[in-house]
C-alpha cells in the first residue's frame, strides 16, 4: 500500500468508479466476521478441552499400582466366605482432579463376592441406570438402588426392567506381591466407572 | 432541579423512554390476571442482587465449595438470609413460571402475532431451569451432588451426542474441580447473560403488540403506570414475603459435604422436578430406555408446548381448546406424579432412614466446621472421614451388625432384617458399652446380660451336644463362674449397694470414656462430662482390688481372677494369660482394639471364643481407630440427634420369635 492512497481514496468524488461499495461491504463484512469469529473460536476451543483434550488421557486415578491399571483392595481372599453375603469394599488409591492430586483417598466402592465353586466377583457399587449406589439387601438378599428401584440378583443380573443392562462386573485378580497367582493373599481390582443409562458397557 | 433534569433529557431522551415504559395501554383496566410477568422479572433481580453478594463468597472448587457455602450461611451477617432468600426465590421462580405459562395458555396469549415471544418465553423457562439445575450443584454437598449426577448421567442418555454433551458440562469423564467451575460459570455467567438478552427481546415483543386483554370492557382503559404497577408491586411483595419468611423460618439446607465413595440413599432432585424423577421409576417407562423416558418424552411435552401457536394456527379455536386441555392435563400429571413421590418416600422406610442419617451427617458437619479445629485445608470431606461419631456406626453396621446390635439396630439407625422379619442378634447389644449400665449389668446379670448369643446357632449346637452327653467347651452365660459370683444374694443386699456402686464407678473410670482432643492445651481445656467420680472410684477400687465387701462377698475380690484389673493393659501371651478374661482397662479403647483383634487368644475368652477376629485386612488401623473411639465417645462431643433407641422393637420381636423362645429363662432351665 503507497501513502498516496488514502487521500486519493477520502477526496475521491466518485468513489464506485474507483473502488465497487460491493467491494468494500464484503471487506467490511469478513472483517467483522473475522472480528467476532476469533474471540469466539478461541473462546470455544477453550471451552471445549474436556472433549479435546480426553483422548490424550490424564484422567483420573493414577495410584498404588503394580499391575497395570489395577488398585490392591485391603480385603483379602480369605475374608469371603463361598456363597456368602456380599462384601462392601472401598476402592483407595491417588485420585488426580485437575491441578490437585489426592494422596490415597476412597476412589469408589465395589462388590464382592465369592461364588459357588470359588471364583471371586466384584461389581462396580454404581448402578448403571443413572448412577445412585447399589445397597445390599440382607432381608430380600438381592442388590438394589435406592433411587429408582433398580434391583439385581447377588451374580449382577438384572432381577427387574428398570436397569439397562447388569452390574457392572470388574475385573479381579488375586496375586502375591502384585503378580498374578491363584493361591496368593492380596485382592487387586481394576477399577473403572462406565456409562450410565446404556445397555452397553462402555468405560468412561 | 427541573432545569438540570431538562438537560439530562435534552442528552438523553430518557423522559420519552420513561413515558414509553410507564404509560403502556392498559385496555379493560389493570387486573391481578396481568401480574405474573412482573413477579418473575422482580424475583430475577432478586437472585441477580443476592447471587452477586454470593458469588462474592463462594469458593468454586471440590475441597472450597460447601466450605464457603457453610461460611456464608453460619458465619457471614445475613449470609443465612441471602442464601435462602436466593435458595427460595430460585423455587419461586420455577412456580411462578409455571403460572405465567398456564396463563398465557389460557388467555390465549400465544395465538398471532404473539408466537414469537411465546417461543421466547419458551427458551426463557429452559434457562431458568438451567439455572435451577446448574445452581443445586455448587453448595457440593451430597444432595446436590448425588442428584445433579443423575442429571448429568440422563445428559449422556442424548442420542449421538450425549457422551460429549456430558463431558463438556462435567469438564471431564467424572465430577471434580472443573465440574464446579463450569457449573458455576454457567450459573452466575453464560445463563444469566443470556437470560438478560432473551428477557429483553421478550419484554420488547411484549410491548410491540400489548398486553392480551381478555376483557376490553372489563373496566376503562388505563396505563401502566400507576394502576397495574400497584397491582404487580402488592404480589411482588407478598413474593418477597413469602421467600423471607421461609429464609428466615426454613432456611436453604446444606447437607453433607459431597463424598464419591460414601454412597448416598437419599438422593433426590429439587421438588418441582420430583414429577419426573417418580416417571423415570415406571418400569415400563424404563423398560424402553432411559433415553424414552427422561429425554424423549419431556422432549415432546416441550415439543407440543412449543407447537400450541401452530396448533392454534391450524385449527383455530379447537386448537385453542386442545392447547388449553393439554396443559391442564400436564399440570395434573405433574401434580399426581409429585405426590405419589412424596408419599412413597414417606413411607418408605429406608428412605427415612436415609434422610435421617443424611441430616445427622450434615449437622455433625456444620457442628464440626464450627469446633475448635475448624475446617482443614485438605476439606470438610475429610473432616467427616476423621471422625468417629461419623464413621463408628457405619464400620459398625458393615463389621459388627451380622451378630451385634447398637440400642437394637444395626448401628445405623436400621433394624436388621433376614427373610422372615427382624433378625435377633446373637451376640451383645453394644448400645450402651462400657457405661456404668453396662458395668453394672455384667456384675449383677451377668447371665442376662450376655443372654443374645443364645440365638446364635453355635449356642444351640453346643447345648445340644452337651444335653447328648458329649462334652463342650463354649461361652454358656447362664452356666459360668461369672453368673454363680452374682447370684450370692450378698451382692444385691443394701448392705452392699454402696460398695455396688463404687465398684461399678471403678470399672467404668477404667473404661476411661469421653473426648480426648489431639491437642495438649486443648485437652487439658476439656471439661469432660463423661469423666467418672474420683471419689467413688477410689472406694470402687479397694472394693474390686481388696474384696471389702459386706456380708458373705467379703474377701472375694475381682482380681482374684481377672488377676490384672486396675492395672495397665498389657496383650500377655495364651502362657501368661490367667485363664480368665483380661478385665485390665476393660471397656477402654486399648482394651477394646486388642480385644477386636485378638478375642479368641487365652487372655481374652480363650477357647470358648465364637466372635471371628478381625484382621487389618478386614478392618484397618485406622478404621478399627474410628470404630473404638466411637463405642468409647472419644469424639468432639455432639449436639447432633443421634440414631433412635430401637431395643424395645428388638426386645418385642424377641418375646414374638417362637423359635429362639424368651432368651431369661427357657434356655437356662433345659
Amino acid at each position: 500500500m503507497s501513502d498516496a492512497e488514502p487521500p486519493e481514496l477520502s477526496t475521491s468524488a466518485d468513489p464506485p468508479a474507483v473502488d465497487p461499495p460491493g467491494r468494500r461491504e464484503l471487506l467490511a463484512a469478513a472483517l467483522s466476521f473475522l472480528l467476532g469469529a476469533v474471540p469466539a473460536a478461541i473462546g470455544g476451543l477453550f471451552f471445549l478441552d474436556p472433549i479435546l483434550r480426553r483422548s490424550k488421557g490424564g484422567g483420573n486415578d493414577g495410584g498404588d499400582q503394580t499391575m497395570d491399571g489395577f488398585v490392591k483392595l485391603d480385603i483379602t481372599p480369605d475374608n469371603l466366605v463361598e456363597e456368602g453375603p456380599p462384601v462392601a469394599s472401598t476402592v483407595i488409591a491417588d485420585l488426580d482432579d485437575a491441578w490437585n492430586r489426592f494422596k490415597d483417598v476412597p476412589i469408589g466402592s465395589i462388590w464382592l463376592r465369592r461364588q459357588q465353586g470359588g471364583e471371586i466377583i466384584a461389581f462396580n457399587s454404581i448402578c448403571p441406570h443413572l448412577g445412585c449406589s447399589i445397597n445390599f439387601r440382607r432381608g430380600e438378599n438381592d442388590f438394589h438402588c435406592p433411587c429408582h428401584a433398580s434391583s439385581f440378583d447377588l451374580d449382577g443380573g438384572t432381577t427387574n426392567d428398570t436397569p439397562p443392562r447388569d452390574m457392572d462386573s470388574l475385573e479381579i485378580v488375586v496375586a502375591t506381591d502384585g503378580r498374578p497367582d491363584p493361591n496368593g493373599t492380596e485382592l487387586w481390582v481394576k477399577y473403572q466407572n462406565f456409562r450410565r443409562g446404556t445397555p452397553e458397557k462402555k468405560p468412561i | 432541579m427541573k432545569a438540570l433534569i431538562d438537560w439530562f433529557d435534552h442528552r438523553t431522551g430518557f423522559k420519552e423512554l420513561m413515558h414509553e415504559a410507564l404509560y403502556e395501554r392498559v385496555p379493560g383496566g389493570a387486573r391481578w390476571r396481568y401480574v405474573w410477568g412482573s413477579t418473575l422479572v422482580f424475583t430475577f433481580m432478586l437472585q441477580v442482587i443476592t447471587g452477586f453478594m454470593l458469588w462474592s463468597a463462594y469458593s468454586p472448587s471440590t475441597r472450597t465449595a460447601w466450605e464457603s457455602v457453610y461460611h456464608i450461611q453460619h458465619e457471614l451477617t445475613l449470609g443465612y438470609l441471602v442464601r435462602g432468600v436466593h435458595h427460595f426465590a430460585a423455587q419461586a421462580m420455577v412456580v411462578l413460571m409455571a403460572i405465567h405459562l398456564v396463563q398465557v395458555v389460557i388467555d390465549g396469549a400465544y395465538k398471532a402475532p404473539r408466537e414469537l415471544n411465546f417461543w421466547l418465553g419458551i427458551v426463557l423457562l429452559q434457562i431458568v431451569l438451567g439455572l435451577s439445575l446448574t445452581g443445586y450443584l455448587l453448595p457440593w454437598d451430597q444432595k446436590g451432588y448425588y442428584a445433579t449426577q443423575v442429571t448429568t448421567n440422563i445428559m449422556s442418555a442424548t442420542p449421538v451426542v450425549g457422551d460429549q454433551v456430558q463431558t463438556l458440562a462435567q469438564g471431564g469423564t467424572e465430577y471434580g474441580h472443573l465440574t464446579l467451575t463450569r457449573f458455576f460459570a454457567m450459573h452466575a455467567g453464560i445463563l444469566p447473560t443470556l437470560l438478560v438478552a432473551f428477557l429483553a427481546l421478550h419484554i420488547y415483543v411484549f410491548r410491540r403488540h400489548g398486553l392480551t386483554v381478555r376483557d376490553e370492557n372489563h373496566a376503562p382503559e388505563t396505563t401502566f403506570w400507576p394502576d397495574q404497577v400497584l397491582k404487580d408491586a402488592v404480589v411482588c411483595l407478598i413474593v418477597l414475603a413469602v421467600v423471607m419468611l421461609l429464609a428466615i423460618f426454613k432456611g436453604a439446607e446444606l447437607s453433607a459435604p459431597a463424598d464419591p465413595s460414601v454412597k448416598f440413599d437419599a438422593a433426590r432432585p429439587e421438588w418441582y422436578f420430583l414429577f419426573l424423577f417418580r416417571f423415570l421409576h415406571f418400569e415400563v417407562i424404563n423398560k424402553m430406555g432411559v433415553t424414552f423416558g427422561a429425554i424423549i418424552v419431556p422432549g415432546i411435552i416441550m415439543g407440543v408446548i412449543t407447537m400450541m401457536p401452530l396448533i392454534h394456527k391450524f385449527l383455530g379455536e379447537f386448537g385453542h381448546t386442545l392447547n388449553k386441555a393439554f396443559i391442564w392435563l400436564l399440570g395434573a400429571g405433574i401434580v399426581v406424579l409429585t405426590t405419589m413421590a412424596i408419599i412413597e418416600d414417606r413411607e418408605d422406610e429406608s428412605h427415612q432412614a436415609a434422610l435421617a442419617e443424611a441430616h445427622r451427617d450434615g449437622a455433625r458437619a456444620r457442628e464440626l466446621a464450627a469446633g475448635p479445629d475448624r475446617i482443614p485445608v485438605d476439606g470438610a470431606v475429610e473432616l467427616l472421614r476423621r471422625d468417629p461419631f461419623t464413621q463408628g456406626p457405619r464400620l459398625f453396621a458393615k463389621h459388627c451388625s451380622a451378630c451385634h446390635r447398637y440400642n437394637g439396630h444395626d448401628g445405623r439407625g436400621t433394624m436388621v432384617v433376614d427373610k422372615t422379619g427382624i433378625a435377633l442378634p446373637t451376640a451383645a447389644d453394644l448400645g450402651n458399652f462400657s457405661s456404668r449400665d453396662w458395668m453394672r449389668s455384667v456384675v449383677v446379670d451377668y447371665a442376662g446380660h450376655f443372654s443374645w448369643q443364645k440365638n446364635a446357632v453355635w449356642f444351640q449346637d453346643a447345648q445340644k451336644a452337651e444335653s447328648a452327653g458329649e462334652e463342650v467347651i463354649y461361652l454358656n452365660p447362664d452356666d459360668s463362674e461369672m453368673a454363680t459370683w452374682a447370684d450370692v444374694d450378698s451382692l444385691h443386699s443394701t448392705d452392699n449397694a454402696e460398695n455396688l456402686t463404687a465398684l461399678v464407678e471403678f470399672l467404668y473410670a477404667e473404661a476411661d470414656l469421653g473426648y480426648k482432643p489431639l491437642d495438649e492445651d486443648e485437652r487439658e481445656a476439656f471439661n469432660n462430662p463423661l469423666a467418672a467420680n474420683s471419689t467413688l472410684t477410689d472406694i470402687g477400687r479397694v472394693v474390686a482390688i481388696e474384696g471389702a465387701w459386706a456380708g458373705d462377698l467379703e474377701g472375694t475380690s475381682c482380681v482374684d481372677c481377672h488377676t490384672s484389673l486396675g492395672e495397665d493393659f498389657v496383650a500377655v501371651a495364651d502362657d501368661d494369660a490367667d485363664g480368665y478374661p483380661t478385665l485390665a482397662k476393660y471397656g477402654s479403647a486399648v482394651w477394646l482394639k486388642d480385644f477386636i483383634r485378638n478375642p479368641g487368644k487365652a487372655r481374652h475368652y480363650g477357647e470358648k471364643n465364637q466372635m471371628p477376629a478381625y484382621s487389618p485386612q478386614q478392618l484397618r488401623d485406622d478404621e478399627l481407630d474410628l470404630l473404638v473411639r466411637w463405642m468409647t465417645h472419644d469424639y468432639l462431643p455432639s449436639e447432633v440427634h443421634d440414631y433412635e433407641n430401637r431395643l424395645a422393637e428388638l426386645s418385642e420381636s424377641q418375646g414374638t420369635s417362637a423359635g429362639t423362645g424368651s432368651i431369661g429363662a427357657s434356655a437356662a432351665e433345659e
